[in-house]
């Protein structure tokens, strides 16, 4: 699989790249870039107002930059336009991405860590590699899923022996080229293989986490019927016992009542 | 902790959210968690035009959903492949512990 045929990005998201790097850029700029298209601002206030973060009524995209800040919106805009591509018998994966946001959003809370909004999105994007083998290798994808069913592999597994990479790597080189900065692109690249990970190894624990804990839960479906073992080194990075990991799991479940309710609504537009 | 319409809502549930007022968490709350519903207070969130209300247990089963039996036959399924590792049987063993809770009808308080 080739790079130079992935999605494009849209244009808006070009423009927002060349402003964001111009440190005389202001918010209400690139606010404005944004609201030109109206079809991409709906869809992001739609997510920036999802359980995935905590505020309630983000009305304008001045508004989502300021509470979640550029890198969040323009990653919203990405998102947006990549699960609008996605099919309806995509649901599972689209919830299960609503669910790792979530999770990873509740848990870099409780531990206290800083850029809460960025590891959401961080979640919400995790799996994006994903969706760019269903779109683009749509034939393997079936092949995947079959062998991952018939041997009992994860997922990573059985796309390594049919397309000799993996959804995590596609993932990373994607956001590589869509100029999405490390602290996002490492824990989409490495939620598998948290070592890996060398400048924002905390982010990636959580987003290795939040993911195990969705597959456990049975929420959504990634493609993944087994739930992937709990990497030591996430699991020591985040100082997690089994006290807060069960305070932990209530109120993921307890929030993901909400995002099955969001997810409908989603899917329905 | 359950998500049910209204009309579902029978006395001796007990609320596992605060009732807002128009359904809406900005709103004006009007009942309380942990209250014990009784006829005359559904009746009155009824008036209110309060559609859903989330009560304790998993009280009503919808049609289609899984039993409490199926789910942890999946549950099971799900940890199948790494049960040997240690901090994966702590997980599921609490996962295992939320599905009894939740499903089995006791009460689910939470630990604040």
């Amino acid at each position: 699989m080739d790079t130079k045929n992935l999605p494009t990005l849209p244009s808006v998201i070009r423009k927002l790249n060349s402003l964001s790097d111009n440190e005389k850029s202001s918010i209400q700029e690139m606010a404005r870039i944004v609201s030109s298209d109206q079809v991409l601002s709906a869809r992001i206030l739609r997510l920036a107002n999802s359980p995935s973060y905590g505020f309630y009524r983000v009305s304008t995209i001045t508004n989502a930059m300021i509470l979640l800040g550029v890198n969040v919106v323009k990653s919203l805009a990405i998102a947006s336009s990549i699960f609008a591509v996605m099919e309806k018998d995509s649901v599972g994966l689209w919830e299960h991405s609503l669910g790792v946001g979530v999770a990873a959003n509740l848990i870099a809370r409780k531990l206290g860590l800083p850029e809460c909004e960025e590891i959401a999105t961080a979640g919400l994007l995790h799996d994006i590699g994903k969706v760019i083998i269903r779109i683009k290798c749509s034939e393997a994808e079936k092949d995947i899923l079959e062998l991952a069913r018939e041997q009992q592999l994860f997922a990573t597994e059985a796309e390594r022996e049919i397309i000799d990479t993996d959804h995590a790597e596609v993932g990373g080189w994607l956001s590589k080229s869509w100029f999405l900065p490390d602290k996002l692109s490492e824990p989409i690249a490495f939620h598998h293989e948290v070592a890996k990970s060398e400048n924002y190894r905390i982010k990636t624990a959580v987003v290795h986490i939040a993911d195990i804990l969705i597959i456990a839960s049975g929420f959504g479906h990634s493609g993944d019927c087994f739930v992937p073992p709990i990497q030591k080194i996430a699991w020591d990075l985040l100082k997690l016992n089994e006290q807060l990991i069960t305070e932990l799991v209530n109120e993921v479940e307890d929030k993901l009542v909400e995002v099955k309710n969001f997810s409908l609504e989603m899917m329905s537009d | 902790m359950q998500k049910i319409p209204l009309r579902f809502a029978k006395t001796e549930m007990t609320l596992a959210r605060d009732v807002f007022r128009g359904n809406s968490p900005s709103g004006i709350p009007v009942c309380g968690k942990g209250t014990v519903l009784t006829d005359v207070l559904i009746k009155r969130l009824e008036n209110m035009d309060v559609q859903t209300v989330y009560v304790e247990g998993h009280p009503v089963l919808e049609e289609g959903e899984l039993s409490f039996d199926d789910h942890l036959r999946e549950l099971d399924g799900r940890f199948i492949k790494t049960l040997h590792e240690p901090l994966n049987a702590m997980l599921y063993n609490i996962y295992k512990a939320h599905l009894i809770k939740s499903m089995g009808g006791e009460s689910d308080q939470e630990a604040e």
